[in-house]
Formats: structure tokens, C-alpha cells, sequence
């Protein structure tokens, strides 16, 4: 999520007291765990000047452990310092880092058996160090999972259940014992969230969710972290013992906290700032001309805006016994999607830059061919007609006449509801589709929530588990190429239940249920047509209306190249490929 | 304190400075005539109250615009002041100037709501402490001491939210009062203290006594015989909390806990303006205006109240020293 | 006196006591709890929240959550952490009354040194843009005073409810697109220059900004609240046997009527000293200052109740404290105010 108030979203650490001013110069930089090391080793390159950037981001990370909080900070940071067996690019495509190469069938690292388990052999690469000279080895990975899995102080990442056992074949070989075939084996300890923690450096006592190695982490990757002064800024060197020699090719990168959005847009075009995370569309227009700055709009959006009908009742969570008085009727929800101009939305709201969307699968790997639904209020005002909503007595608002599952006269009036953290592009976005629903008879009275109120747990008073509300307005999606996880705790039965998962719309569906049970393959092919299936399941029940994506973009500065915004991962992925071209 | 300033106003005539003393003040006028007298005669609060009055003028006609604050006309989206739309239009092609005028309402509303709730609150629990003294007034001074000791801002974001979940719909459907409810929660202590000072000061002087002793019932003196002697500062308080309480929306709207929209505030029109604030900055610039002309009126309005309920600073001025 | 002393910081412990009920029933009851600000996705997998509530501690009652916060759970029995249903894993917090204020549900960080990082920075901010409120309030304070209702009195007291009336964020921005921005003089924020040697130059380039932008609504409130005590000032007897002495009105205003006027606004510095230590929200997010504000600020937004806790407990000490120090030195100038 690209929060435009996003000061809210996390707190600060320390790793060092700060100086009041006027009390003597800085402290020393605090060393990381790699004081051996001295921090400005020489470049790869004998330019004469050290190149440094400077990345702008409202908060200071978590920590480096993109797994317990993933707010993007923490993975931004990640990114540069700690390597995972596998990552993604923004095309979907797979590439290994500490893997010498990809397990798959095909060259012998996967085998599944006739009993519908699996095992998948990584070999690593011998020519990968920590930061003190130590070799990542197979114990680092193991290390790394007993860590999430203990029970006291790990923590639930992606397919986490699937594994039995991790098994050392040699210091650097190692199999993964699967209960069940899981097709994202590939990102499991990779790609946006995870990463190899050292076993030598990182006190196991501690515990995944609060080591020290968390915030003060050994490097493998392409950046060493020298300094982090608690909410002001983060500094870091280049890693010279990196094993892709040459690279990384900018010596410091530092990392700044600013917190205000508008300000980090005038760094940007003043030339203080090199790279601003996922600008808004708005900013994008304006940095259009400006000599400074650039865009990097990565291939496909990740957030779908979309719109959540309740279809139980409000304040009950059973759609069959308690249906919503309105939304319950399929018909219904279709009409609301044929009323709103999503062109107009995006021309006038978002500078053209949100594309539409109405499938889950609209992105690669998966893409299904479902038409895109038509924009027609009249269509939508004629099938509101044939659901049973007319409007007799003339006041503009349609009620219930022979309509499915409400009273007759019943009027078809509902609270719209969205979060406040967005910003003004999504409070415009409510306002005008209550606007274009009320032009087709429906009448919406908007409340706008803080998201922390509406996503909060069932015993927090979290609206959506509640169920306590008609039509919430949102944006979701999902991280990666595997959108499973995503599909079951969106649509799956068992996820309707109050705190089991996030199908707050109620939507129950054995055929969806048993669909997503097939696409635990490694056929590709197989999954693709399941996954095709379930898209034609979801354009025909329509549990929830996808409207269109906002735009990923990361801003950067004209003088540092290479930088490609992504949705599968953060946009520091391939942060040892950027150049600064004076 | 109050004997004094009493005895400096009759001395006041005596110094024969027409221009701010006009003789007629020699007839027999009541108190209220007498402060009526010297405000008119500030020229910041008689400016400050022009404006004021103007900007409630405003604010109430704004229904006489042809334009809708809510529905917008995309085909004429972020236009600059024009004679059409004297302050712009919105992202939405909505004229600003209409959603400044029903925003205006939407922050002085809450302004006043909590003046209201302040003086509720101030001038029950000051009475209280003061007219009874002893365990009552120790009790209320340490309930408004804790008020004082919380750290405003934080406890408005948080109570703010609490109210909406523990006070039902109503509270999450009317966030005006929700907002005003809050900030007034917290800003009833100096009121408070200030009536509870007057009530100190006066309870112990004959006429209350007497009055005591003539059997008054309790509550006719403390409405009749002590209120009034308190009214000044708690009318100066009052007219500055209108103020404070418009800044303390802005400022809320800015860190996203304000007035929500669709309805228009000062503070969230300002606040959303953020954005546009390199390439519209008209959009920002009007609620500012707006807001500061509301604030330096409503002070200078606080300032000349101030000055006629205590003329005693007044005859600086005139000379009496 | 002694007495008075005493008695007041006895009475604060019963009432910071009751201020932490208080305090903790207000951050549990507001809706939306710490998980619901985990992850970008916005929803959190119940696998995960189930994990992080037993570590947080979030399982458990209220009151059991509260006597923990209180006094520690090192004591008590031993707790199911691993969600087995078997409770073997023992208690280490120690309590806010043994000096243990938690752990930051975010960071996982001690929350005191949370805190301490903070401090420093919001005290060198906010000391230095009230010092120069003050500089620039005393003298307008008091040539307004003499001077009531004169024109420059009254283009004062615009100037002063005109920084009354601009809301600090607004202003700030406005600050930035000028000096930063178009003006390129000074820097867009930050406390110093990252990487450059410590210089003072560099330092006060940084402070010019956020000070101005915070220092205009305390320069109008001081200046204001100095002219009125000024005013009471000069009119008393003394100030008219001063100058029937025929002392200098320099010497009249400066040797004997200020110093009295000053003596409240010596107890209004007082009670504002928890400014001193709470920070400024819109000045620290504006200029980007790692401050108090903005700590407070995100602690409230993430609901990062032991972080929420302790800032809320540590500045309703020092309201309490300040509120004790502003009686004090009001009677300590004022030899007519006897307390016992």
C-alpha cells in the first residue's frame, strides 16, 4: 500500500542515543557486527569521488526482518543488506542469489512423490561470505527455519506449514522435506519477505521476532549497514567482498526519514533526494517536467481498488441464513459494477494512471481472458429493475419491489465506507462513485474510517470481521507470483469465519473451495487453467468488484540509473545493478 | 483585585478624557452598559467583530450559492479564481467557494459546540469547587488537575476514536460533534480555575455574607451574586476557545483524525490542499485565509473584551496612574 | 512550606495512579488494535496475529495485561507461549514500578530507549525555539504595554495573533517552498547535514525553520500574556512613587515594574515546560525531526500500547510536576502567597 498520510504506519528505533547539538561533533558511527571491516572500503572502480545517493522514506524501518511487520521499509532496507535462496523480478521471472541454481523437475532438485509430498534440493553458492568473512552455508538455512518455526518466538510466514523437516546434505546442499506439493517452493526463503539469517551471529535465545541480528544485521548482500540514527537517517556502505564482483557500483547509500510527502518531493526536484518510494499518482503528473526527476512505473499495478458488498446481513456473519437485505442478489452487485466509470475515475482523479481491472488474475504469470464488463448505467438501472428495485414514489431512490431478499418498500439505502490513510485520491474516488450509484437509484452515505479501526481483530472491535458494514471501498492484492494465499483468505469458506481469515464479505463456495485445492501443482500448465477457472467463478458470483489498480512507481532521481520499480518485490531488488551517471 | 478595578471605573470620569470616557458615563449605567461602552470603543474588537460577523454572514447565506459543496462537475475541475468561481474549483470541479462558506460552518460550528461544552463544564466545576470549598474543591481541582496533566493531541486521536466505537452510531455519524465533543473534553480546565478564583475572591466579602445570613438560597447567589462577577474572564476565555478549537480541527485534519469527508472543514480542505500545493495553490490558500481571518478576529474580539471587563488597564490610556 | 511540599507530591501519586488506569483503559478500548497495523497488505493472517498476541502478551484480560504493565509478571506464574496449552515459558517483564516500562510492540525495543533517543533532540528543538520566543516576546511584550493602544502596539498585536492564526504545518510548508525551495538558503530539514563534520554553522542552518515555524505561536502568547501583566503592573502605587521620585522611566520600567510583571510569566514558562519535553508534531514532521511529536504520533497510529503507556505516563509526570514547580515559584516571587 502507497499510504499518502503514511506517517502513521510505524515507529522508530535506536541504535544509538543522538547528540544534542552544540555538545561536540558526532559520535563515532556505531560499527555494524563488521568492524573487522573498515567502512568505506575501496570501490571496485578507482573513481576518484565516492558516489552516494540518498533514499527518502516517511519512517524508519522496524527492523531488516521483513517477515514480522512487511510495512516496505523494513523490506527496502532488507533488500540491501541480506540475501534470500531465490528472488523475483518484476516480470514474475525467478532468479537464484544464495542458490548456484533454480531446483526444479527438470534438473533433479524437485522430486514428488506418489504420496503427494515433495522434496526440493538447494545447492548453494560456495562464494557468498557474511560480512566477517564466514560462509553461508546450509546451517544458516536451517538455523533460519527452526527460528520462524519455534513456537514461542517464531512467527507464520507464506507455506511455512508445508514443511516437515529441512535436511543437511552437505555444507552447502540441503533438502526440504514438503507434507504436500507447494508450487511457490521456489520464494519460500526468498523474495520479498524472507531472507537467510546467519546461524553464528544471531543469538537463537532472542528469537526470530526480536533478535538483535534484526537490527543490526550481518551482510551478505550487496550493502553493509554503518550507522542508524534512530529517526533521522540510516547509512550504508558498500559491501566490497559481494560475491557478483564489481557491483555494487555506488559506494553509500543513505537513507533518509522524512516524513512528509510533499517535502520529499521538493528534495527530489531540488536534487537532495535520489529515490522517493512509491509516489502517488498526482506526484507522478507533476514530476513530469522536471529536468531532476524520473519515474520508474513498474510493469503492473499490485493494489486493486475494489469494493467489498457484505453479503450477510450487516452485524452477522451467515449469508445464508441472514442475507443482506441488498447486496445478497448477485444482480445487484453486477448493476453496481456496470454504474461506475472507471475511466472517469482515473482521467479525473488518479491523471490516467490507474488501469482498469476486474479479474484477480490480471497480472503475470497469471492472466485470464475474462472480458472487461461495460460501463452502462442504463444497463445497470434495467437489471436493478429485473432484481426487484424500483423507484415508485419518485424521490430518486430506488426501493424493493418483489427484490430478492428485503421487505417490500424496503429502500435501497446503505453506509459506503472507506479508510482515511489514503489520502485525497481515495476520498474523491468514494465521493464520486456514491455520485455515479446515485445516479442509478442507489443512495450511499459515506463514512470514512481509520484503517486500523476497520481491519482491527474481531476482540479489537475490527469492523470487517464484524461484518459491520453494507459496501467498503479498498485497495488489495498481493505480493509475489503466488496469489493462493491471497485467494484463500479473500474467498475461502473457512476464512468467513470471525478472526479464521479475511472473507469479511462472507462469500461460501465449495466449487471455489475445491478449485483452490487444485492448484497445488507443479504442472503450470494445470494451474494456470484452475486459476482460470476460478476467475470465471468469481466474474459469475462477483463476491467482491475489482475496479482498477493504482499505480507502483518509485521516483528517482535523473542521475542514478537502473532503477526498476516492481510489484513482486521492493524496488531495492536489484540495488547492486544501479549506477549514479553524473 | 475586583474592588479596585471597580473604584479605578469611577474614578475614570473624574479624569475628564471624553474621547474614551464620555461624560455621559456620569449617569447611572449598569455594568453591562459600561463594558458595551468601552468595547465599542477598542478599535481592534470593533474590526474583529465586523469580520467575525461577516464571516458568520457568509457562512449562514452559504446556501444561496448556486453551486453543490458535495456534487462536483468534472468538466470543470481545478479551475483558478475566476469571476465564476472567485476562489477556484476543486479536483472534483467543485467551487471552492461554496465549500469554503459550508466549511466555514462545519468549523465554526464546532467552535462554538465547544465553547459550549467548555463553559458546561468550566463553569459548573469552578462553581462548584469555589462556592463550596474545602473537600468538594480540593476533589474538583485534582480531577481538573489530572485533565491538565494529558497530553492533549494524543488523547484527542485516541478519545476521539473511543467515542465513535463506545457512543454508537450517533457519535460515528456525527463527527462534528464527535470533534467537539473531544476537544471540549479537554479544554474546560481554565474556565474552571477561572471561575473557581472569582468564587474564592468573592465568597468571603460582606454582601455574599449577607446575603448568607438573609436566608438566599444557595443557588440564587451563586447564579444572582458570584456568577456575574466572574463573567468577564470567563467571556474573554470563552471567545479565545472559539479560536483554539478551529486550530485544533485544522490540525487534526492534517494528521487524517478531523472532520471526514465528504463534509468540508477549514482543516481538511487545508489539509487535502497539501498535494496540490505547487500547481493549485489556490485550493490551499483560501481555507488558510479563512482560517486566519477567523482567529486574529476572534483575538482581537477576546482582546477587547478583555480590556472592557477590566477597565483598570484601560485607564493607562486615559492617564489615571 | 515544607509541609505544603510534601503534601502536594503525595497527593501526585494517587493521581498519576489513577491517570495510568485511566491511560491504559483509553488505549485498550480505542478500536483497532496493534495487529491491524501489521503488514502492507492490511490484513493479517490469523496464524500470524494468534503468534504475535501470545507474545505481546495480548491474550490475556485486561486487568491480568494491567497488573502486568504494573508490577511485572516475573513473579507469576508460569505463561503459554507456544500456544500447546501447556504454560511453561516464566514471566520477565518486571513492571513500571521496578523501572521496566516494556518493550515497543514494533521495534521489539526497549520503550525507554525508545524514548531516550528521542528526548534530546525534542528538548534542543523546543528549548531553543521557546528561548527565541522569548527573546523576541519580552521586548514587544513590554513596548506594547507602555505603549497600549499606540500604533505600534496595535501592529504588534496583529503580527502576534497573526502567528496565532496560521497553523504551524501550513506554515511550515510555505517556509520550505520559500527558503528551501525557491530561495535555496537553508536546508529542507533535518537536525544537520549527514555525513559532514560537526560544525555550528551547519547546525543553526538547520534549526533557522523549524524554529521560526514553531516560535511564531509561542512569541504571540508570551508577548500577549507579558503586556497584560505589564499593564497590571504599571498601575500600581509603587510604579507611581517610582516616578514621583522622579526616577527615569527607563529606570521605572526596567528596575522596578518588570521584574514584577515578569514574575507570572516566570509560572506560565512552568507549565509549559512539558512542551519542553512533548515535542511538536507538525514542526518535527514537516522539517523531518526525529523528535518526541512525531514518537507520540506514530505510537498512536500503530496502537503500540507499551510505547503509548509510558510517553502518556512520563508526560502526565511532568504536567504534575510542572503544575507543583509553577505554585512553588509563583509563591517563592510572590511573598504574599503563603502555602501550608
Amino acid at each position: 500500500m502507497r499510504a499518502i498520510r503514511s506517517l502513521c504506519w510505524i515507529v522508530p528505533l535506536v541504535v544509538l542515543p543522538i547528540l544534542v547539538a552544540g555538545c561536540g561533533p558526532r559520535p563515532a558511527p556505531t560499527q555494524t557486527p563488521t568492524a573487522g571491516i573498515p567502512p568505506s572500503a575501496p570501490t571496485a572502480t578507482p573513481a576518484a569521488e565516492k558516489t552516494r545517493i540518498t533514499i527518502v522514506i516517511p519512517e524508519d524501518p522496524p527492523n531488516f526482518n521483513a517477515s514480522i511487520f512487511d510495512n516496505g521499509y523494513d523490506a527496502l532496507v532488507m533488500e540491501l543488506v541480506l540475501l534470500g535462496l531465490a528472488d523475483i523480478d518484476p516480470y514474475g521471472n525467478v532468479f537464484p542469489e544464495l542458490a548456484a541454481e533454480l531446483p526444479t523437475e527438470a534438473n533433479g532438485g524437485v522430486v514428488v512423490h506418489e504420496d503427494g509430498t515433495m522434496d526440493v534440493t538447494w545447492k548453494l553458492r560456495e562464494d557468498v561470505l557474511w560480512a566477517d568473512g564466514t560462509p553461508v552455508t546450509a546451517d544458516d538455512v536451517i538455523f533460519t527455519y527452526e527460528a520462524i518455526i519455534d513456537p514461542e518466538t517464531g512467527l507464520w510466514v507464506p507455506g511455512i506449514d508445508y514443511i516437515d523437516s529441512i535436511e543437511k546434505v552437505d555444507s552447502h546442499t540441503l533438502i526440504i522435506h514438503y507434507n504436500t506439493i507447494y508450487p511457490s517452493y521456489l520464494t519460500q526463503f526468498g523474495g520479498e519477505q524472507m531472507v537467510i539469517w546467519p546461524a553464528h551471529y544471531c543469538d537463537p535465545e532472542q528469537g526470530f521476532v526480536a533478535w538483535d541480528c534484526g537490527r543490526q544485521p550481518l551482510s551478505d548482500g550487496p550493502y553493509i549497514l554503518q550507522e542508524w540514527i534512530t529517526g533521522d537517517h540510516l547509512t550504508f556502505v558498500r559491501n566490497p567482498n559481494y560475491y557478483q564482483k564489481g557491483k555494487p557500483y555506488i559506494d553509500e547509500i543513505l537513507v533518509k526519514i522524512v516524513p512528509d510527502d510533499a517535502v520529499q518531493k521538493t528534495m527530489l526536484v531540488e536534487g537532495d533526494a535520489d529515490l522517493m518510494m512509491w509516489v502517488s499518482e498526482a506526484i507522478v503528473e507533476e514530476l513530469k517536467n522536471e529536468p531532476n526527476a524520473k519515474v520508474s512505473i513498474a510493469p503492473s499495478g499490485r493494489w486493486v481498488m475494489r469494493l467489498f458488498p457484505n453479503l450477510a446481513a450487516r452485524g452477522t456473519i451467515d449469508p445464508k441464513s441472514t442475507p443482506h437485505p441488498i447486496l445478497s442478489d448477485v444482480r445487484v452487485r453486477r448493476a453496481i459494477r456496470m454504474a461506475i466509470d472507471v475511466d472517469t475515475i482515473s482521467k479525473n482523479i488518479f491523471y490516467g494512471y490507474a488501469k482498469p481491472v476486474w479479474t484477480e488474475f490480471f497480472r503475470e504469470p497469471y492472466v485470464c481472458p475474462v472480458p472487461r464488463p461495460a460501463y452502462d448505467p442504463a444497463g445497470a438501472a434495467a437489471l436493478l429493475e429485473e432484481a426487484g428495485w424500483k423507484d415508485t414514489d419518485g424521490d430518486g431512490i430506488r426501493e424493493c419491489h418483489g427484490c430478492l431478499n428485503a421487505p417490500e418498500g424496503y429502500a435501497m439505502k446503505m453506509e459506503f465506507m472507506t479508510y482515511a490513510e489514503y489520502g485525497e485520491p481515495l476520498e474523491l474516488t468514494h465521493q464520486l462513485i456514491a455520485e455515479q450509484l446515485r445516479a442509478v437509484g442507489i443512495d450511499l452515505q459515506l463514512t470514512v474510517m481509520q484503517g486500523n479501526v476497520l481491519w482491527a481483530d474481531y476482540a479489537s472491535g475490527g469492523i470487517e470481521q464484524h461484518g459491520d458494514f453494507d459496501l467498503n471501498l479498498w485497495d488489495d492484492g498481493y505480493a509475489g507470483i503466488d496469489p493462493t494465499d491471497f485467494l484463500w483468505e479473500q474467498y475461502h469458506s473457512s476464512a468467513a469465519e470471525p478472526d479464521a481469515g479475511w472473507n469479511v464479505v462472507r462469500w461460501i463456495n465449495p466449487e471455489f473451495d475445491a478449485l483452490l485445492e487444485e492448484t497445488y501443482t507443479l504442472d503450470e500448465t494445470r494451474r494456470k487453467e484452475v486459476f482460470c477457472q476460478i476467475a470465471q467463478l468469481l466474474e459469475e458470483e462477483l463476491p467482491c468488484i475489482l475496479l482498477f489498480t493504482t499505480i507502483n512507481a518509485d521516483a528517482h532521481s535523473a542521475r542514478l540509473s537502473g532503477v526498476q520499480s516492481t510489484v513482486n518485490d521492493i524496488v531495492t531488488w536489484n540495488v547492486a545493478d544501479w549506477k549514479v551517471v553524473p | 483585585m475586583i474592588e479596585q478595578s471597580l473604584s479605578g471605573a469611577e474614578a475614570a470620569p473624574e479624569a475628564g478624557r471624553p474621547e474614551l470616557w464620555p461624560s455621559t458615563s456620569t449617569i447611572a449605567r449598569s455594568p453591562g452598559q459600561m463594558v458595551w461602552e468601552r468595547f465599542r470603543r477598542h478599535p481592534g474588537a470593533v474590526s474583529g467583530s465586523l469580520l467575525l460577523g461577516l464571516l458568520i454572514l457568509g457562512v449562514v447565506l452559504a446556501f444561496l450559492s448556486p453551486y453543490d459543496p458535495i456534487q462536483g462537475n468534472l468538466g470543470a475541475k481545478l479551475q483558478p479564481p475566476s469571476w465564476k468561481h472567485p476562489m477556484g474549483t476543486d479536483a472534483l470541479g467543485r467551487d471552492l467557494f461554496t465549500r469554503v462558506l459550508y466549511g466555514g460552518r462545519i468549523s465554526l460550528t464546532v467552535g462554538l459546540l465547544v465553547v459550549v461544552i467548555v463553559l458546561a463544564i468550566g463553569v459548573t466545576v469552578g462553581s462548584l469547587a469555589g462556592f463550596f470549598g474545602g473537600w468538594v474543591d480540593n476533589l474538583l481541582m485534582r480531577i481538573t488537575d489530572a485533565a491538565l496533566s494529558l497530553p492533549s493531541l494524543l488523547v484527542l486521536i485516541l478519545a476521539g476514536a473511543v467515542l465513535r466505537e463506545v457512543g454508537g452510531d450517533f457519535f460515528r455519524r456525527n463527527n462534528v460533534v464527535t470533534i467537539a465533543v473531544v476537544i471540549g473534553l479537554l479544554s474546560w480546565m481554565t474556565v474552571a480555575r477561572l471561575v473557581r478564583a472569582a468564587f474564592l475572591t468573592i465568597r468571603e466579602q460582606e454582601f455574599i455574607m449577607a446575603a448568607h445570613c438573609i436566608g438566599v438560597p444557595r443557588w440564587r447567589i451563586v447564579t444572582r451574586h458570584m456568577l456575574p462577577n466572574a463573567v468577564g474572564p470567563i467571556i474573554v476565555e470563552a471567545t479565545l476557545e472559539l479560536g483554539y478549537a478551529i486550530m485544533e480541527e485544522a490540525g487534526l485534519s492534517f494528521l487524517g483524525f478531523g472532520i471526514q469527508p465528504p463534509t468540508p472543514s477549514w482543516g481538511n480542505l487545508l489539509s487535502d490542499a497539501q498535494t496540490h500545493l505547487a500547481r493549485h495553490p489556490w485550493l490551499a490558500v483560501f481555507p488558510g485565509v479563512m482560517i486566519f481571518l477567523t482567529i486574529i478576529s476572534v483575538n482581537y474580539i477576546g482582546d477587547g473584551l478583555r480590556d472592557a471587563f477590566d477597565p483598570y488597564k484601560v485607564l493607562a490610556k486615559v492617564g489615571v496612574v | 512550606m515544607g509541609t505544603y511540599l510534601i503534601r502536594r507530591v503525595l497527593q501526585a501519586i494517587p493521581l498519576l495512579f489513577l491517570l495510568s488506569i485511566f491511560f491504559f483503559a483509553l488505549v485498550n478500548i480505542v478500536p483497532g488494535g496493534p495487529l491491524a497495523g501489521y503488514g502492507r497488505s492490511k490484513h493479517i493472517r490469523p496464524e500470524k496475529a494468534a503468534a504475535l498476541k501470545r507474545q505481546l502478551g495480548l491474550d490475556k484480560p485486561l486487568v491480568v495485561q494491567y497488573v502486568i504493565w504494573l508490577v511485572g509478571n516475573d513473579w507469576m506464574p508460569p505463561v503459554d507461549l507456544d500456544g500447546d496449552g501447556i504454560a511453561e515459558t516464566r514471566g520477565t517483564r518486571r513492571g513500571i514500578l521496578r523501572g521496566d516500562f516494556g518493550y515497543s510492540f514494533t521495534t521489539r525495543q526497549p520503550v525507554l530507549k525508545e524514548i531516550g533517543a528521542r528526548v534530546p533532540n525534542t528538548l534542543y528543538l523546543m528549548g531553543i525555539t521557546i528561548a527565541v520566543a522569548l527573546l523576541a516576546a519580552i521586548p514587544i511584550g513590554i513596548l506594547s504595554a507602555i505603549k497600549q493602544y499606540s500604533f505600534f502596539d496595535i501592529t504588534l498585536t496583529t503580527f502576534s495573533f497573526a502567528g496565532q492564526a496560521i497553523p504551524e504545518f501550513w506554515l511550515g510548508l510555505i517556509l520550505i517552498l520559500v527558503f528551501y525551495s525557491t530561495l535555496s538558503l537553508l536546508p529542507a530539514g533535518g537536525m544537520y547535514t549527514i555525513g559532514a563534520p560537526f560544525s555550528v554553522g551547519d547546525r543553526l542552518r538547520h534549526l533557522v525553520l523549524p524554529v521560526l515555524a514553531g516560535a511564531v505561536g509561542w512569541v504571540a502568547w508570551y508577548s500577549r500574556f507579558l503586556r497584560s501583566s505589564m499593564l497590571d503592573v504599571i498601575h500600581q502605587d509603587y510604579i507611581r512613587t517610582a516616578r514621583a521620585k522622579g526616577l527615569s522611566e527607563w529606570v521605572v520600567i526596567m528596575r522596578h515594574a518588570l521584574p514584577n510583571a515578569l514574575a507570572p510569566l516566570v509560572t506560565i514558562l512552568c507549565l509549559d515546560l512539558p512542551y519542553l519535553f512533548a515535542g511538536a508534531v507538525f514542526v518535527e514532521t514537516i522539517f523531518s525531526w526525529p523528535g518526541m511529536g512525531r514518537l507520540y504520533y506514530q505510537a498512536a497510529c500503530q496502537r503500540d500500547y507499551p510505547l503509548l503507556m509510558a510517553l502518556l505516563m512520563i508526560t502526565a509526570t511532568v504536567m504534575v510536576f510542572s503544575n507543583l514547580l509553577a505554585d512553588l515559584i509563583y509563591a517563592l516571587l510572590d511573598p504574599r502567597i503563603r502555602y501550608d
